[in-house]
């Protein structure tokens, strides 16, 4: 178990330097720079920015000083932003994103387990027919429509009770959590629902639910004991790649409603080519991303005996 | 003989389906006796399972149906009931194992755990004398290494350790009766054996009564103590081992013994394989349900169902061969002696 882990971190280590790479030249191609903007008013400032940065400097050259400032776990200075280091900002914005990200994934993985199951326990009667109709809107409407239908929502829930019931944008306290997270993890959530019910309603039918029931077992402990468990398994399997769907789909919620996240950070820096930030903010989340994806493997095995090793 | 412990009357189940009513099982009688082996014989789809199912409550409803008969154990009728005196049915009076015992246990639960589970809902035991009595059980179907094999998943067990797994599991609270279907069709043959050898040997010990659902001559031979061979939805004959093997009254039967490998090695022995296919069970045919592929029918076969025929006290046949005025004999048919 433990070598496997082990193993798991390397290959996850791989990864992030291949994202790092790839961002970097990536990075380092695109038209224009961060001097680009009124900064380097004269060739003389330009040329002395670029001898700061670092930028006069050969491309290979400059990747391995970056690399090995990444290493000792440096991500520099922002181009743009005076005399923030990017640690600093991941530091402090990073938190907030993860905690949206957190709740919105436990929104999807509980409400698409519980819809899951209510569907496939109400086959084709009412109920289901109602959610799945929802999932099926869930799944085709992309986050920033309902992120922004759901903000006009509050308003006039807000305008109709004449009372602040729920804060429209912002930060600071649970309630300001509460309906971007839903918002963010809604997609996520209907995916997750239509998985829940179709492995559910494969394994109402399976051998060993007849035997649960041949043994005499009551139906909230075949339920429970026999059903959820294994049902659970292929929603557990895409939970890595919805972590990752749910923190890039992130930055576009945390943009309508206003929240201070890492996210915000991350797009502003793309459009003014902040080099560092860029940098930072990928390779910290492709690292967050890797990690996640190989804590739910580890927790895969917890599950299913089956893929469970010495 | 003496009071039975199962007596089942006239069951019929049907199946709603999207190309009609099936009328799985016609009309089947039979009773069960403490310690002793009842095999249902027939081939796929007459409706053998369906009548076992039914009767523990194991067929959907819908789109199933149980449209009559009864099934009475301690003159209580256990169709659509969950407890007979306060003790259930399911998994305390009646215990059952199934054909593939690859995919009967859930794999993501320990074999002990699983074991455990009957023992913890019907006799109350605690969590860890039910898995202590897990490893007696285990140990029991001769599970080598019992204590460490409770603790493994079922994907770490091979199919005939599954099966013994099951059987464990399906005796667990010491039942009066063991429904076994098709417990030995998915593994192989020096496997099939053991598990037979084990079940008889559990029954020797505790005396409860086997219902052995098979397609397999063989299997019937040496496990059973009475026969019920079905056909189409129906009980075509039913007797004792002897009556249905060596005094066969019913063409069907014949068939399947004609079909059946003999242990001779002269290659004059041929199998012959029963031409045709069951009936279509959406619309049962007026007469005899074997009436299309019986080499021997007659007219009144195809026009109106066979009365049963008592051959003996114990023996049944549903056939017109043995109607008084029937007069030309089958080959190998065993006949009533009638009284001159």
């Amino acid at each position: 178990m433990l070598r496997y882990t082990l193993k798991r971190l390397f290959q996850g280590l791989i990864t992030v330097w291949f994202i790092a790479t790839a961002t970097f030249f990536a990075m380092h191609n695109v038209p224009g720079d961060p001097l680009a903007n009124d900064k380097a008013a004269t060739e003389e400032i330009r040329a002395n920015l670029e001898a700061k940065y670092g930028l006069d400097k050969p491309l290979v050259q400059q990747y391995l000083i970056y690399m090995g400032n990444i290493l000792r776990g440096d991500f520099g200075i922002s181009f743009t932003q005076k005399n923030r280091r990017v640690n600093d900002i991941i530091a402090e914005h990073f938190p907030i994103s993860a905690i949206l990200g957190i709740l919105a994934v436990v929104f999807a993985g509980l409400g698409g387990v519980l819809w899951g199951a209510l569907t496939a326990l109400y086959r084709n009667r009412l109920p289901d027919i109602i959610i799945m109709f929802l999932v099926i809107l869930g799944i085709s409407v992309p986050s920033f429509v309902v992120a922004a239908i759901s903000q006009l929502a509050l308003v006039n829930l807000n305008d109709a009770v004449n009372f602040s019931l729920l804060p429209v944008a912002g930060w600071g306290t649970v309630w300001h959590m509460l309906v971007p997270s839903l918002v963010l993890g809604l997609g996520t959530m209907a995916y997750l629902t239509r998985l829940m019910r179709s492995s559910m309603l494969e394994i109402v039918n399976s051998d060993y639910i007849r035997t649960a029931k041949a043994k005499g077992l009551p139906p909230t402990r075949i339920f429970a004991n026999h059903q959820m468990r294994n049902a659970i398994l292929p929603v557990v399997t895409v939970l890595g790649p919805s972590i990752a769907a749910i923190t890039t789909g992130g930055f576009v919620v945390e943009l309508v409603f206003a929240i201070p996240g890492l996210g915000r950070y991350f797009v502003q820096a793309v459009q003014q080519l902040d080099y560092t930030v860029i940098m930072g903010t990928t390779v910290f989340y492709g690292a967050f991303l890797v990690f996640m994806v190989i804590v739910v493997d580890l927790l895969y095995g917890w599950i299913d005996p089956r893929v469970r090793l010495e | 003989m003496s009071q039975p412990l199962l007596k089942v009357e006239d069951l019929r189940v049907e199946f709603d389906t999207y190309g009609g009513i099936v009328q799985a099982v016609r009309g089947v009688s039979f009773d069960v006796y403490a310690g002793k082996t009842l095999a249902i014989v027939g081939e796929s789809g007459c409706g053998k399972s369906v009548t076992v199912q039914s009767m523990m409550g194991l067929i959907p409803m819908p789109p199933g149906r149980i449209v009559s008969g009864t099934a009475l154990m301690h003159d209580v009728d256990i169709i659509g009931r969950k407890e007979i005196d306060g003790r259930d049915i399911r998994g305390r009076e009646i215990g059952m194992i199934f054909q593939d015992p690859m995919t009967s246990l859930n794999p993501t639960m320990s074999i002990g755990d699983q074991i455990a589970e009957p023992l913890l809902v019907h006799s109350g035991y605690s969590k860890k004398q039910a898995f202590a009595r897990a490893v007696e059980l285990l140990d029991m179907t001769r599970i080598p290494e019992a204590e460490k094999r409770a603790r493994q998943y079922p994907f770490e067990f091979s199919g005939g350790m599954l099966q013994r797994a099951m059987i464990a599991m399906a005796i667990a609270c010491e039942p009066k009766m063991l429904i076994a279907d098709e417990p030995t069709t998915a593994l192989d043959v020096t496997i099939q054996a053991q598990i037979l050898d084990l079940l008889n040997d559990l029954r020797r010990e505790t005396g409860m009564a086997i219902i052995l659902i098979t397609h397999d001559l063989g299997v019937v031979a040496r496990m059973a103590d009475e026969v019920l061979v079905m056909y189409a939805g129906q009980v075509v004959e039913r007797g004792s081992v002897d009556d249905v093997f060596y005094r066969s009254s019913h063409p069907y039967t014949l068939g399947l013994r004609a079909a059946m490998p003999v242990n001779d090695r002269s290659a004059e022995h041929t199998l012959t394989p029963i031409d045709g296919s069951p009936p279509d069970l959406f619309h049962p045919p007026k007469g005899c349900g074997y009436c299309a592929r019986c080499p021997n029918a007659m007219k009144i076969c195809e026009d109106s169902d066979p009365e049963v025929y008592a051959m003996s006290e114990t023996h049944t046949s549903r056939c017109w061969q043995h109607h008084p005025s029937a007069t030309v004999r089958v080959a190998g048919l065993h006949y009533r002696e009638v009284e001159a």
